[in-house]
């Protein structure tokens, strides 16, 4: 029996973009045991919401409990809250809504694939994707007025509507990254040093992806194929504009980024058909009424299932918000994911699980 | 191997980067910007003020019953929620200027802090004396009602 | 959203015959402080048609033990650690310290509290 040893992969840490700390126990530097410490940021935010903001307000908070999937958190919250209220929104915000999910979900999962790049070694494929990027992101500015915190989904419609100038210049870059997509998923897929990296590390089966209760690509990427948007339609009409599910096999960081490009791919598709076809409404439904009862709401986030809950009490104030981040739920399949890992992989499958620990410890 | 040659080719591209401040980077024209604020369109409704999510819109009050209207650049987050609430077109209206940087001069967190507790103060002394000087008056006239009765009789 | 009112004493018992870990899948647990009791729920959600989300639920008074799930869903770890110390109930043999700081106060999402602690 070799001697075993306590690494930790700290709050602090040169290749994590979040705060998250991970205790190894390694023997001979195969990892055989984790424990988790992620609860750094928390900001309490489900107490601020219930009791210093008014309901109308709550969707700005909401919007900043995390930076990268700002949109999914406000429209979340702004369905939960029309459900309290009983009103329906009108047909061009909701198209609206999608437009801008699907934008989010681009620029998301570029992000999260240039992170693996850089923390594989591949320093040339980080700055090539984060090139791609910018283009997405300079299109979301003419969307929505800013790059990351859209404040575009409130209770009863949308902020902003989408002028003809921006709608050409959707459709011209959409058709500018095509062959860039294609380029980046055939060295995602075919490159040897970047497949020895990335094959078999953080490796999750199916039988422990539905044991363990997994939401999001990190799910997809093992083969069992959930995603919210394939389940009902009567909030936003995902599979009348287009929407496909994208699966994998192996469950390993590679399968995951193959996952991710494939979503891309969905996501742009989506994107060119809402903009030829949005139909003619007004953008908000005025009512003067006050929530109350409860209702529930689940949307896919680009991390996993998003839920939400509140419960209103006929005053401007809500009396409960729940909120469940879908990296919660993957909690315990990343610490499963460690076992049988050389330590030195350990940031590499850390970036490809995707965490985002802003939306978990809110 | 591919990816080999195509580092190569890319030594003897231009950088993609923009270089800023020497060239303009994008910013659209209806870029969400502070605010503006017509006195001559305000009916001092102060729904702004309710409305605002993070209380960055303040009036006071002096004691003759003129409202100031307050703004503060660093805490506003341009959600334009004021500009929807006013119901009078042209109140306010959304610019696409970005905020200028505060100098330590302005004193713009804690100022701020203590100029919205003084306006709401100065609001609530306002009608408390408005309501002191109701109450005089009427119950003046109820004692003069009271003496012309008292002379009829 | 189906509501499903239980007890404490039956809660472990309706979550091993309605769970299936192919058919549904658990999403959180949920608490809510309404003065007099607590309220406790714990969510779930079909992964078949008609999707639906189902909700078991059920009143207690401050102070009373609640049976953990975790050996039923392994993956229930995680959100009894949150609500132990975010609202400071008692559930199986979850210890403090996961969510807030030890020298922080406790249970804050609960309404009368004095000094940082709840009463």
């Amino acid at each position: 029996m070799a001697k075993q040893y306590e690494i930790p992969v700290g709050a602090q840490h040169i290749s994590l973009l979040e705060p998250l700390h991970f205790k190894f126990t390694t023997e001979n530097e195969k990892i055989v045991d984790t424990s988790a410490n992620l609860f750094y940021v928390h900001r309490g935010i489900e107490k601020a919401c219930c009791s210093k903001f008014k309901f109308r307000q709550v969707s700005f908070v909401v919007g900043r409990v995390c930076g990268l999937c700002s949109v999914s958190h406000s429209t979340a919250y702004s369905q939960v809250a029309e459900k309290l209220i009983k009103i329906e929104v009108p047909a061009r915000a909701k198209f609206l809504r999608m437009l801008v999910i699907e934008l989010d979900r681009i620029h998301s999962h570029l992000l999260c694939l240039s992170h693996v790049a850089e923390n594989s070694g591949f320093e040339a494929l980080f700055m090539k994707t984060m090139r791609h990027r910018e283009a997405f992101m300079e299109l979301l500015e003419a969307v929505c007025g800013n790059r990351i915190q859209y404040d575009f989904s409130i209770v009863g419609g949308v902020a902003r509507d989408l002028k003809a100038k921006v709608a050409h210049m959707i459709l011209g870059r959409l058709r500018e990254f095509e062959p860039q997509l294609s380029e980046l998923d055939d060295i995602f897929r075919n490159n040897w040093s970047l497949g020895l990296k990335n094959k078999n590390a953080g490796a999750i089966g199916l039988a422990d992806a539905i044991r363990l209760n997994v939401v999001g690509p990190f799910a997809r990427a093992a083969g069992f194929a959930i995603d919210v948007r394939n389940e009902t339609e009567d909030l936003l009409p995902w599979k009348a504009a287009g929407f496909k599910i994208v699966t994998g096999t192996s469950g390993d960081a590679y399968a995951r980024n193959l996952v991710r490009l494939g979503e891309i791919g969905v996501s742009m598709r989506i994107i060119e058909n809402v903009v030829r076809g949005l139909p003619d409404s007004p953008l908000l439904t005025e009512t003067k009424a006050f929530p109350e009862g409860e209702a529930v709401v689940r949307i896919e986030a680009p991390r996993g299932e998003l839920f939400y809950y509140a419960k209103g009490n006929k005053t401007q104030i809500l009396e409960r918000l729940k909120i469940k981040a879908p990296t919660f739920s993957n909690i315990p399949a990343m610490v499963e994911g460690f076992k049988e890992n050389e330590y030195g992989s350990v940031p590499a499958i850390i970036a490809s699980y995707d965490p985002c620990l802003s939306c978990t410890a809110r | 191997m591919r990816t080999f040659f195509e580092t190569l080719k890319n030594l003897f591209k231009r950088p993609v980067t923009i270089r800023y401040p020497y060239e303009k980077t994008y910013i659209p024209e209806d870029y969400r910007g502070v605010i503006a604020f017509d006195e001559n369109l305000c009916i001092w409704c102060r729904r702004c003020e309710m409305v605002c999510p993070p209380g960055a819109i303040v009036f006071s009050q002096d004691m003759e019953g003129k409202q100031t209207y307050h703004y503060n650049r660093a805490v506003c987050i341009f959600c334009k929620e004021c500009v929807r609430t006013c119901p009078k077109e042209g109140a306010l209206v959304q610019t696409n200027q970005p905020a200028v940087f505060a100098l330590k001069e302005e004193n713009i967190n804690n100022g701020w802090n203590k100029l919205y507790e003084d306006a709401v103060k100065s609001r609530e002394a306002y009608a408390s004396e408005k309501k002191r000087q109701q109450k005089a008056a009427s119950e003046k006239k109820n004692s003069e009602a009271q003496q012309a009765l008292t002379k009829v009789q | 959203m189906k509501r499903i009112d239980t007890s404490v004493e039956r809660i472990k018992g309706d979550i091993a015959d309605f769970y299936r870990p192919d058919k549904q899948h658990f999403i959180v647990m949920n608490a809510m402080d309404l003065g007099e009791k607590i309220e406790v729920q714990w969510f779930f959600n079909e992964y078949a048609e008609p999707y639906e989300t189902t909700a078991f639920c059920t009143q207690i008074s401050p102070g009373t033990e609640i049976p953990s799930i975790s050996d039923i869903i392994p993956s229930a770890w995680v959100a009894e650690a949150e609500l132990v110390d975010l609202l400071d109930l008692k559930i199986g043999n979850t210890a403090k310290g996961f969510v807030l700081e030890p020298d922080f106060a406790t249970g804050p999402l609960r309404k009368n509290r004095q000094d940082g602690k709840t009463i």
